[in-house]
């Protein structure tokens, strides 16, 4: 079980990089919301609740152009029939939930100094890097199982944020919330905020392992 | 004939319950004749949630057994009739909203757990319409519930006990106490019970709609 785990997240890394492809169009995506929101604020400057929602809603959308394609890649190629086959549902998600949480650190990395430093965002403190990395890990730990609905449903891009969205409010709600009081000056309560998301993701990553043979197997 | 069920009380209850309303309890106090909406607003956000969580173990339910279209419609018309509730607890809070608090929309943490609520069913009802031809949509729409019924403890009860809320105290408090007049409270009860047996009622129908188009369904297949 271990061992092939171990050699579906070595193909779901080798794959994807090869092509490069969603990675790149999230990336881009990214960079060009964030661009344009700097350039629509003309360098005016924003509340610190008007940063959060503005950070958030590009991480979130970001990690909507993106994080179903490790599944929908699967049933484009038609290599889902032959993983279904031979491979344990366990080992499959797994994997993808490690591609998926890995590419939403990345963008994460890519978006957060776009941000600062077009919107003259002042450089935060390890709380707000702390609030970002459990906020970027609970958005990718929780919609990997919707991703895989989304890829046995046509893979139809715009519903892959329908149905994450009501899924992932509370994270959001959670994540700007924090981060306009970090913006702010005043003293979050970033460790409480951290726990809610884990606790969050916690609950949806295992109901999802629970879930998952029951989405991924075929009728 | 057919036998009667609990919840053909209903017709008893309803009309007692809309009476109890209007001509026995009392007018709160501050809050005048509008508080009367609450023997309406608060049974339908009750049946909301109760649908919702009805549907959830329906759901669980199916993709732990046998994965029959009976069983699939369970918790497809619970979540149907748990929309409907939801829209209406939208619409009579927003109105009660706009009467006491100035504007029809303030996003109180419950007014948006509400909201996320009717997200969650718009966005199960996308599930299903891209669905349409799969044969495997029972377990998938099941599995989504099933992720979104996860998510929505979350909203319900975690956030609006963060962040303060403009909803009033006599019946959403931490010690979850009914602080209510005796007669009021009777109302309340009363038309809690009623609604409650007008979900099943109209669950039951709904049920038994089901069982016909899956019958007309299977003879024409076999056909």
């Amino acid at each position: 079980m271990l061992r092939a785990t171990r050699a579906h997240i070595r193909k779901d890394f080798t794959v994807e990089f090869r092509s490069r492809f969603a990675v790149s169009v999230a990336a881009a995506f990214a960079a060009i919301t964030t661009l344009s929101v700097s350039l629509a604020a003309g360098g005016a400057p924003l509340a610190p609740l008007v940063h959060a929602i503005l950070y958030w809603i590009i991480v979130f959308f970001s990690a909507m152009s993106g994080l179903a394609h490790i599944f929908t890649r699967e049933e484009e190629e038609g290599t889902s029939l032959l993983l279904r086959l031979v491979a344990p549902p366990e080992a499959v998600f797994t994997a993808k939930l490690v591609f998926n949480c890995a590419m939403l650190f990345a963008l994460a990395v890519i978006i957060t100094p776009l941000y600062l430093f077009f919107l003259n965002v002042g450089l935060p403190g390890p709380g707000f890097l702390a609030l970002a990395a459990s906020g970027t890990f609970a958005i990718a730990a929780s919609s990997t199982v919707l991703a895989a609905i989304v890829a046995r449903a046509g893979g139809k891009a715009a519903l892959f944020t329908v149905i994450s969205f009501p899924v992932l409010l509370p994270v959001l709600w959670i994540c700007i919330s924090t981060t306009s009081t970090i913006l702010l000056g005043a003293d979050a309560d970033v460790a409480g905020s951290a726990l809610f998301l884990l606790a969050f993701s916690g609950a949806l990553v295992a109901v999802s392992y629970m879930l998952f043979e029951h989405i991924w197997s075929e009728e | 004939m057919r036998a009667l069920r609990p919840h053909h009380l209903v017709h008893l209850l309803m009309p007692l319950a809309i009476v109890l309303a209007f001509a026995w309890a009392p007018a709160a106090d501050i809050l005048g004749e509008t508080s009367r909406i609450i023997y309406f607003h608060v049974p339908v956000a009750w049946i909301s949630v109760l649908a919702f969580a009805v549907a959830g173990v329906c759901a669980v339910l199916y993709l732990r057994g046998a994965h029959d279209p009976l069983r699939e419609a369970r918790f497809h018309n619970s979540m149907l009739i748990g929309s409907y509730a939801a829209l209406l607890a939208t619409v009579s809070g927003s109105m009660w909203a706009r009467l006491m608090w100035g504007s029809y929309w303030n996003w109180d943490p419950r007014e948006t757990s509400i909201v996320a609520l009717l997200l969650g069913c718009v966005a199960y009802l996308a599930l299903r319409a891209a669905l349409e031809t799969n044969p495997s949509r029972g377990r998938i729409s099941a599995a989504y519930l099933v992720v979104a019924m996860t998510a929505m403890p979350f909203f319900v009860f975690v956030v609006p006990r963060i962040y303060p809320s403009l909803h009033p105290d006599p019946l959403i408090n931490p010690d979850l106490k009914i602080r209510l007049d005796g007669e009021m409270r009777a109302a309340l009860l009363c038309s809690a019970v009623a609604f409650t047996l007008l979900y099943l009622y109209i669950f039951s129908i709904m049920q038994r709609i089901s069982r016909i188009t899956i019958t007309l369904e299977e003879r024409a297949h076999e056909e």
